[in-house]
Formats: C-alpha cells, structure tokens, sequence
C-alpha cells in the first residue's frame, strides 16, 4: 500500500501535467477540472499515507550504476512535507481557476504547477541523494518557468532567471555535498550517511555539511542570498503562495532538518546555522517594514520567518521549526492568496493606491486579518504557538544574542504587519479602485486554510508523535497537544515575545509620536529598500560577467591568419606544458 | 658543417615547415593561403619518406607519402573550387574580405 | 551474420550507396527533366536503416568482450567498444538528420550531391571508430573531414557560408598536417603503425614521441574544437545547412575527440600528462564557450558555442579517467558524447525547422535570430518546447538526459579525491549555471505571448520534420529517467579506453 501511495504522490501530479498539457489551450473547462482532479487526488494520497509513516524504506525503483537505486521513504518528515505541498497546492490549483481566469497558455501555467507539486514530494519522499538533487533542480526549474510565466514581462523574465541562477548556484553546494558523500560511502542512501556519518573523513563531513548549508540557504532564500525572493513576486499569485510561500522555499529548512543529526557534531556549523536565520529574520523584517509592495512585504515576511526555522534548527529544536514550519505554510498561503484577491479585484499591487478595501471585500479582510494575525504571533492562532516554541528552543540552547535578536525580530514581525493590514483594507481610501470579493473557487480555497490557521496547533501532540516515531536519527520528544500548551503558557519567555509583539502593535499605533524616531531611522530604512545593498552586488557580477563575454568576443575577429595564429599558439601552450611537465 | 642525408631531409622538411606556417600567418590572398597549405603537406611527405628509411621500411614509408599525395590533392583540388567560388560571389581572394563572421 | 562480414558491411555499405546514391539522383534528375529527385533522401535514409542490421551483429560481438578484427590487406580494422559507441551515435543522429533533410533540402540544387556526401560522411566516421593504425585513421580522418568541408559550404551561392566552408577547410587542413607530422615521429621511433603495437614500442618519456603527442593533441583538437583551436566552429556551424550543423556539433567534433583519444592511447604510456592536459583544455573550453554564448543574438551561432562547453565536459570525464583511471570519468564522459548528440541534435534540428519556417521557406536565407523567436510557441508549439527541451537539457537541468551524464562526470570527478579536481567540478557546475543565462532567456522569449512579425509571416513546419524532433525529444527525457539504460554502450567503450591507459 505505501509503495503505491508514494508513487501516486509523485506520479499523479505528473500524469495530470502531461494530461493538461495534452488538452491544449482551447478547452479552459476541461483543463481546469483535469488539474483539480490529479492535485486533489494527490493530496488524498499524501493523507493518506500520513498513518503509514515508517523509518524503513518503502519503495526501491532499481537504477544501478553510478545513479544508486532510487529509493523512497515515507517518513514522518517526509510525509508531513508532502501532505503540505499536495494539499495546499490542490488549494492553489482551486485558486487558480478564478484567479487565471481568461489568461493565454494556461495548460502550461497548470502543467508546470502539477509538475512542481509532484517533484516537491519527490523531493521530500527520497532517500537517494541524487535524486534528491534531482528533484530539487526541478523545483527550481518549475519556479523559474512559472515566476516568468508572463514572459512579455521583461520584468517577471529577469526574476525568473535570477530565482533559477541564484538557487542553482547554491545547488553547487548540496551536489559537491552529495558527490563527496557517494565517494566516500559509495551510496546515495540518506540514512546511511546519517547513520555512518561519524565514520566518514572530517573534510568531507564538512564540506557537506556547509556546501548543504548554502544549499538551503539560496533555496529558502536565507542571507545571503534573500535577494531572489522578493523579485520573485512577478509570478501569479498562486504561485507565490504554493512555491514561495508553503512549500519550495521549505525545502532548504527541510534539508537543515533532515541532516542535522548527521552535521550536529561538525565545528561552527550549528552557529552558522545560527547566525544566517538571525541575520535573515531580522534584514528581512526591516525590509518588509519599508516596502510598499503587498506581495513583496509578504516575500521579505516569508524570508524573515523562514529565519526562524533556520535558527530553530541551529538551537537544536527541529520539532520546533518544523512545527512552525507547518503553520508558517498554512497562514503564510492564506496570506498571499487572499493578498492574490485584493490584487485580482483592483489591480495593482502597490499598497500606496489601496486602503478602506475592507468594505467591498469582507471575506478577504476576514481571512487575511486571520493570518496577518498568525503571523504577527497573537494567541492563539498557530504562528503564536510554534513561534513560541522556537524561542524556547532557541533560549534553551541557542546563544543568548541570538534569542535577544529574534524576539525583536518578533516584535517587528508585529508591527510591519499591522502596517500591511491597515493600509489594505483599513486606513484612508487612496484611490477610487472598488474591489469585489473573491470568486467562489478563491472561496473554496481561502476558508480551509482560515480554518488551518486557527485550528493547527492542536496538531502539536500526533504531529511530535509522527515524527519522534519514525525519525530514528532525530532526538524528538513527543508529548501531546496539552502538555505543549502549558509549556508554552508557564514558560517566562512567552511573556516576554507576548510583550514585545504587544509593543509592535503599540508602536503602530503610536507611529505619529515616533515619527522623529523613525526619522532618525531613515538612514536604516532607505538602505532596507535597497536591499541592504545586496543588489547591488548581484547586479555588479551581472555586469562584470556580461562585460567580460562582450570583450571576450573581440578574440573572434574572423580573420583566418588569426584564426591560424590560434592553432600555433595552442601548440606552443602544449609544448611548453610538456616541457615543464615532462 | 657534415649534413648526412637524412639531415639534409630533415632540414628541408622543417624548412618547408616553416615557409608553410609563414605564408598561412602572413598572406592575403586565398590561392596562396592553398599553397601554403600545399608546402606543409610537401614536408610531410618527406617527413615520411625519411621516416620509413629510419624505421628501416622504405617501401612503406614511400607508399604513405603517395597516399598522402593524393588525399592532399583533393583537398587542394575543393579548397581552389572554393576559392573560384569566393571569387565569383564576392569579387575578391582577399582575405581581409573574409571577415564577415565575426565575434 | 558473422561478426567480422558485418563489420564489412557496416563500413562499406553506406561508403558504396554514396556514390549510387548520387548517381540515380543525377539520372532521375535526368529523366524527370525537373529540379527535384526526391527518391535520394529516401534512398540515403533507407540505406542508414540497412546499415542498423550489420550494426546489430557486429556490436553483439563487441559487446560480447572481444573486440571484432579485421585486416583487408594493409588497412587494419578494428571495432571494440569506443568504435562501437561511435558507430551506434553516427547512424543514430545521421539517420534523424537525414529524415530531417527529405523536407529541409527538398528543392535545393544539388540535392544528390548533399545526401551522397552526408552518407559518405557517415560510412567515414564509422571507419574512424575502427581504425586500428595510425594512418589509417588519419585517412578515414581526412576522407570525413573532405565530405564535411563541402557540406558545410553547401550552400554555394552565399558568400557566408562560402567563408566558412573556406576557413574551415584551412584551418581543419593545417591541422592534418600536424596529426601527418605526429604520425611520421612516431612511425621513425618506433617502426610501427598499428595503435597496439606503438603502445607496446613506446614507453620511454622520448622527447620525439613527447612531440609527437602534442601534434596530435593539436591536430585533433583542431577537429573537436579545443580552444583556442575553435575559430572554425562557430562560423562552419551557423552556416551549414541546419542538418549538417546538427552532424558536425552531434558527432564529428566528438569524432575527432575518438580519433584524439586513439592517438594519445598509443603514447600512453610515454607521458602521464595527457589527462592532465584534456582537463585544462576541458576547463578552458567550457568558459570561453560558455562566455561567447553568453552574448550572441543568433541562435545557432550560440548553439555552436555551447558546443564548445560541451566539449569541455567530454575532456573533463575522459581526462579524468586517463589522468586518474576513474572507470565513471571515461563512461561518464562517453555518455555525454551520447547525451550531447541528442541534446544537441535535437537543438539545431528543432532551431533548423523554425529557420526553414520563417526564413528559407519565404525565400531569404537571413540567419535565425533571437528576435525572431518571439512568441513561437504560439504557432509552432511542437517545435518550441523540443528547442526549450533541447536548451534546458544543454543547460543540465534534470530530468533530462544532459544532467544525468554531467553527473556521471561530476561523480568521477569526485571519485579521484583530489582536490584540483573537485574544484574543476565545482568549476563545471557553476559553468552549467553560467549556460542558463543564455539557455533560459531562450526559453522566455519562445513562450512570449506576443509573436514577433517573423513569426507571424512564417509558413507552416513539414509533417515530416517534426518525426525526428519528436523521437530525438523523446530520447532526452527518457534517458534523463533512465539513465542506466545506456549503460551497454558506455561501460564497453569505457573499458576499451581503460585499456589503453589504465596502466
């Protein structure tokens, strides 16, 4: 049965991407229900597979050779993930069809969105390195393909391409990782590494455990490679909530988690863990308070929180981030997709030009006031609770800076989210744009994730169950929903977070009698808007690589003596070499 | 100074080697580019003329240097049908008229 | 079928149905009394079809351990797994691109005489395989590069590709003469000819093998376009008609990287630099062609370029196999010169039907730039997403078939634990990322949806085109899926190579 499950996840997808492709651009009708159908199948399957979950691998496909046998494992981090990316994309795909409505090409927008949700569960359901590699890469092949969807753009084009360059680049890391690993061990099988990692050479331990450290890092768009994400944001809305808001940018805390046992004891890593969610939630929290774009205050949210799952994971507490992770994935999809029917009804995205929206839209003030909530960590939605048991974790075991910087962190988290709140749907009217209310399939979509947001937590006790269960590697300890309240309730450092959110709120609030501070703080803000001046270095190798390939072309000069001249230098280039080299 | 015979070949070989990889360097008009590439292959051949005298083969070494000769004519014989082509389609065996693909 | 008959017949049976196939086009040609004799095509394909029979007996011997030999007179033939590869890719991608011709060069003059040399030009590359002296390869060298020149500057009433044929002919030329310089050092050291027997002779670290080695190196490497002895390359490819790019880029610069790979096998054990010296040419290739790519605005020009990088990677598998005796490098290296075929096959097979679509059709012979590619997909779907499959593949982004044999490489590369060569890995993967700055654009701008006038003004793909664009489609995806499956071509040709420089 799990065998079968597990392929279904993966191949479902795929099959419905093929189908959709197949149907062809004239029949919207019949490709709208051809992707619900497959996604909503798949994520009936990764339910269902949830109860199954076991350490043991379930499903061997033989390969051999050099590629291993590829091999899966329904685990409870593998299982959970995939239930994730299933069903919050058969959500999507639901949204979609209002959202996508009457746009060209749309049997590639929904093949390419069945492609990736399959490959996300691939991704998270292997045991072979390579193949997690490989599904990796087609996470981010799908995410490039889809951000630049609207390829007349030139705008959408340049996110796309720079999402794809930057995530490959860190790509490097977790390949060098993978290949240093297969040589050493001469298997791609993941929990045998985990298992045997003690025994493997020092330097090759510690190039995998940086090399996936980067990895991760670009792919969840941690510092300091935060700067593709917000440009990703020229991708449909759906998009932004499936792919860069719930699940792929997931996959590089995913992968911190998965290999910690393996990595814990390497020197320095756990503090660059550390240090890297410190550093990113904290830039990325700045960020989100002076941008001005509603999907990109949400992007540099997603970036900040993802921070903290990373910093969870260096303190050592994997249940906690991947506990907050899971809430993350729900209220941050809620977010974006109700930021998807703001957008969709008036227009814009520019939150200057919104404002009072809340009249015309009640449903979608309702639910996005749900999960601004959420994530602003105000009880007793799910963000408050995971986000309390990260600073737990982190206060326990992490440096005390750390802790001191993220529960500021939670406090800004706070207050850049009442911003966004208030000037969507409640400050003046800027402009005369009338929205109407989210369509019916928006509807369906929005209201079970409204309901995930409040109700997750209670998953707490069965979801430390899952994973302490079948994680043999990871040191979880499972308790049960209750218990977990009153950790969190009697823990000192609740009062504390609660506190600092509370000042956020005030501090909006008060924003007029602060405005000499946030004077003096407009050095910090305008350097913020720019990124803190990493674009500017990503543009400066842009440029220097593109100059560099312009002047190299002056070598081709067409002129067939040169051409000549090329044959007799490269003779004397061999030469010399073999003279010296004998 | 006391050439032997071998010496003496050897000697014009890379002689003919040289002039070969001057001209291909240096001139501008295709026909001669052709004959430069025609006195190269001319010191091949009695690079292997010599070399089956030295490798104690020189029935071997000779009959290599006639097949050389021929396949080198046939590539002398499509690079001048070439060069009649480029002369009648653009005007001019220069090379610096050549240059159109660049970069 | 014997083994050693087929081996006879896979060589002479296209090298005899050249000329014949030229002869009945001329006739019919005659008879007809009009400009067309399409039985030609049809008669170059069906003969590449016949050849798959020989093929299939003579490479179950190969396959079966021994390689099959063969002495007519003084040419000595003999085919073992790296002969094997070559003949099985050549008679592959020749007989896409033959099928691929029937519409492309349909009305062209000449027709005869281009599918007369293309099939003579695959009859020589299988030789090439075989060849098992010194100077026979040299002529089954010479006798592929001949037909090629005149393939290349098919087109003999455009000053453009009369230039390239032209420069290529030259510097292709000037080349032979240093592999004809390598051959008579060797024959006066050591007497011999034959591959094995210069192996058994040649040991000692003699300064006149040593230049004879690097002759080679440049002799070939002029073929298979190590830089900087690429210039040829870039112009030959963009201006032979897109069949033949797609043969010269598939399989005769990696023929001339087989024929490399013999040369040096023979001197093997007279320095210990060779790998070593593939590997910075590898490194070398792949940014300068991944750099000149970067910033052309022709479609083929940049396939052509990326040629170059894809060469680069071949060198890296096979130098670390000859520097390092990594079983994975060389097979890792052979299944790129497998995957690159396809890939690469497909990329100007697929760029040659929306050139022949938007200009050749319409009369003008204006190169395919990347402007025109706006929007295509809109009226060419089928012939967008194989050039988008094509260039993603290219660009090593599974699940297609580049990035499995660059992982085989990258494996290798690993596998010899050293650390200059992990970083050459590391190197190759950042080139592979480089590639996509001008793979993925590509892609962006064929899904636009605003098509540009060229494409709007453009005439509809022949049926016939989109036969072999499917099946090459077909064999990227499923060989990125499974990839072991061609592991009973590379791990013999593996084997073979390690027998000659596994010490």
């Amino acid at each position: 049965m799990t065998p079968t499950l597990i392929l279904s996840i993966i191949a479902l997808p795929w099959a419905g991407a093929i189908l959709v492709w197949w149907t062809g651009d004239a029949r919207p009708r019949l490709q709208n229900a051809l992707a619900i159908l497959f996604s909503l199948s798949a994520g009936i399957a990764a339910l269902l597979l949830i109860p199954s979950a076991r350490s043991e691998t379930a499903l061997t496909l033989p390969v051999g050779g050099v590629f291993g046998d590829f091999t899966f494992v329904a685990d409870g981090l593998g299982v959970f993930l995939a239930a994730i990316a299933t069903v919050i994309g058969s959500l999507a795909v639901i949204f979609s069809v209002d959202y996508m409505h009457g746009e060209a090409q749309l049997g590639r927008y929904f093949a390419l969105v069945l492609f990736f949700i399959g490959a996300m569960a691939g991704l998270v359901l292997t045991t072979n390195l390579l193949l997690m590699f490989v599904f990796w890469e087609i996470t981010a092949l799908c995410s490039y393909a889809l951000i630049s969807f609207n390829s007349d753009d030139p705008k959408a084009v340049y996110g796309g391409i720079k999402a794809l360059v930057m995530t490959q680049l860190g790509g490097i890391g977790l390949l060098a990782g993978a290949l240093l690993i297969y040589s050493a061990l001469g298997s791609y099988d993941l929990n045998l590494f985990i298992e045997k990692a003690e025994t493997l050479p020092t330097s090759v331990l510690t190039v995998a455990a940086f090399g996936f450290l980067i990895a991760a890092a670009a792919k969840s768009a941690q510092f300091p490679f935060q700067t593709w994400l917000p440009d990703a944001m020229e991708a449909p809305t759906p998009i932004s909530a499936l792919i860069h808001a719930a699940t792929m940018v997931n996959a590089g805390v995913y992968l911190l988690a998965r290999f910690y046992p393996a990595f814990e004891s390497v020197p320095g890593w756990k503090t660059a863990v550390v240090a890297i969610g410190v550093i990113t939630a904290l830039l990325a929290g700045v960020m989100a308070l002076v941008s001005n774009d509603l999907k990109r205050v949400l992007a540099y949210s997603t970036v900040s929180q993802l921070g903290y799952m990373v910093y969870a994971i260096g303190a050592g507490g994997i249940f906690a981030s991947q506990f907050h992770l899971l809430s993350h994935s729900v209220f941050k999809a809620l977010l974006f997709l109700a930021a998807g029917a703001v957008i969709h009804s008036i227009g814009t995205r520019d939150m200057r030009q919104m404002g009072d929206l809340g009249k015309h839209m009640p449903l979608t003030r309702a639910v996005f006031v749900v999960g601004a909530l959420a994530l602003a960590g105000v009880p007793i939605l799910n963000g408050f609770w995971s986000k309390e048991l990260i600073l737990e974790a982190g206060l326990a075991h992490g440096p005390i800076w750390a802790y001191a910087i993220m529960v500021f962190s939670a406090g800004l988290t706070a207050l850049y989210t009442f911003r966004c709140v208030w000037m969507v749907f409640y400050g003046p009217a800027q402009s005369k744009h009338h929205g109407h209310d989210a369509g019916t399939a928006m509807k369906v979509a929005l209201i079970p994730l409204a309901i995930g947001a409040v109700t997750t937590w209670l998953l707490a006790g069965p979801f430390s169950h899952l994973l302490e269960s079948s994680l043999p590697f990871h040191d979880i300890e499972a308790s049960t929903t209750l218990l977990f309240i009153l950790e969190v309730i009697t823990a000192p450092a609740t009062l504390l977070a609660l506190a600092v959110v509370a000042l956020g709120l005030v501090a909006w609030w008060q924003r007029k009698r602060l405005s000499g501070l946030a004077h003096a703080l407009q050095v910090i803000g305008k350097a913020a808007a720019d990124s803190f001046g990493f674009e500017a270095i990503n543009r400066a190798i842009v440029n220097a690589v593109q100059g560099g390939a312009e002047s190299l072309r002056a070598t081709h000069t067409g002129l067939l003596n040169w051409n000549i001249f090329g044959i007799l230098a490269g003779l004397i280039v061999v030469l010399v070499v073999l003279a010296a080299g004998g | 100074m006391n050439l032997s015979i071998p010496g003496i070949i050897i000697v014009a070989a890379v002689a003919l080697l040289g002039i070969g990889f001057y001209g291909l360097l240096a001139v501008r008009n295709l026909i001669k580019v052709i004959v430069a590439l025609q006195i190269l292959v001319k010191g091949m051949m009695l690079g292997f003329v010599l070399a089956g005298r030295l490798a104690g083969n020189v029935t071997l070494g000779q009959s290599l240097a006639i097949i050389v000769i021929v396949v080198d004519t046939i590539v002398a014989v499509v690079g001048l049908a070439l060069a009649v082509q480029i002369r009648q389609r653009i005007g001019s065996l220069d090379i610096k008229t050549l240059t159109s693909l660049q970069r | 079928m014997n083994a050693n008959t087929a081996l006879i017949w896979l060589i002479a049976l296209p090298l005899a149905a050249a000329p014949l196939i030229y002869l009945v086009g001329r006739l019919s040609l005659r008879a007809s009394n009009n400009r067309r004799s399409p039985v030609v095509a049809w008669l170059g394909v069906l003969t590449l079809i016949a050849c798959g029979y020989p093929l299939y007996f003579a490479g179950q011997a190969v396959l079966a351990g021994a390689p099959v030999e063969l002495a007519v007179n003084a040419i000595h033939l003999r085919m073992d797994g790296i002969g094997l590869l070559l003949a099985v890719v050549v008679l592959l991608l020749g007989a896409m691109v033959m099928l691929f011709s029937t519409a492309y060069m349909a009305g062209d003059r000449g027709e005869e005489k281009y599918y007369a040399l293309l099939t003579a030009m695959i009859g020589s590359m299988i030789g090439l395989g075989c060849a098992a002296d010194l100077f026979n390869l040299w002529v089954w060298f010479e006798a592929m590069a001949i037909t090629s020149y005149m393939l290349v500057a098919f087109y003999t009433t455009h000053p453009a590709s009369l230039e390239a044929g032209f420069k290529y002919l030259v510097q292709s030329a000037t080349g032979s003469v240093f592999v004809l310089l390598g051959i008579v050092l060797v024959f006066s050291q050591t007497g011999a000819l034959d591959l094995l027997e210069i192996r058994n002779a040649a040991h000692s670290p003699d300064p006149v093998l040593l230049l004879a080695g690097a002759a080679f190196l440049i002799g070939f490497g002029v073929k298979s376009a190590l830089v900087p002895m690429h210039t040829w390359l870039p112009d030959a490819h963009s201006q032979a008609p897109s069949g033949i790019s797609a043969m010269l880029s598939g399989v005769v610069i990696e023929a001339g990287l087989v024929a490399l790979l013999r040369a040096l096998g023979s001197l093997s054990s007279v320095a210990s630099a060779w790998g070593g010296l593939l590997l910075s040419f590898g490194a070398v290739n792949m940014i300068v062609g991944n750099l000149m790519a970067l910033r052309q605005t022709q479609v083929k020009r940049l396939l052509a370029y990326s040629s170059l990088s894809h060469m680069g990677y071949m060198l890296v598998g096979l130098g670390a196999a000859m520097a390092f005796k990594v079983a994975n490098g060389a097979a890792g290296g052979f299944f790129h010169l497998f995957t690159h075929a396809l890939m690469k096959g497909l990329a100007f097979l697929s760029a040659g039907a929306l050139l022949y679509t938007l200009h050749i059709a319409r009369g003008d012979h204006d190169p395919l730039t990347l402007d025109d590619l706006n929007g295509a997909s809109k009226r060419y779907p089928l012939t967008a997403f194989a050039l988008s499959i094509a260039v993603l593949a290219l660009g090593g982004l599974p699940p297609l078939a580049g990035f499995m044999s660059k992982w085989q490489i990258f494996v290798a590369g690993a596998q010899t634990q050293n650390l200059w060569i992990i970083l050459l890995v590391i190197f190759a993967a950042l080139n592979s990322v480089l590639s996509l700055g001008y793979y993925a654009p590509l892609v962006n701008r064929m899904y636009r949806k605003t098509p540009s006038a060229t494409v709007e003004n453009g005439k509809p793909t022949p049926k016939i085109m989109a036969v072999p664009i499917i099946l090459l489609t077909l064999g990227v995806v499923i060989f990125g899926f499974a990839p072991a499956w061609i592991n009973w071509l590379t791990a013999p040709a593996a084997a073979s190579l390690l027998a000659v420089f596994g010490g």
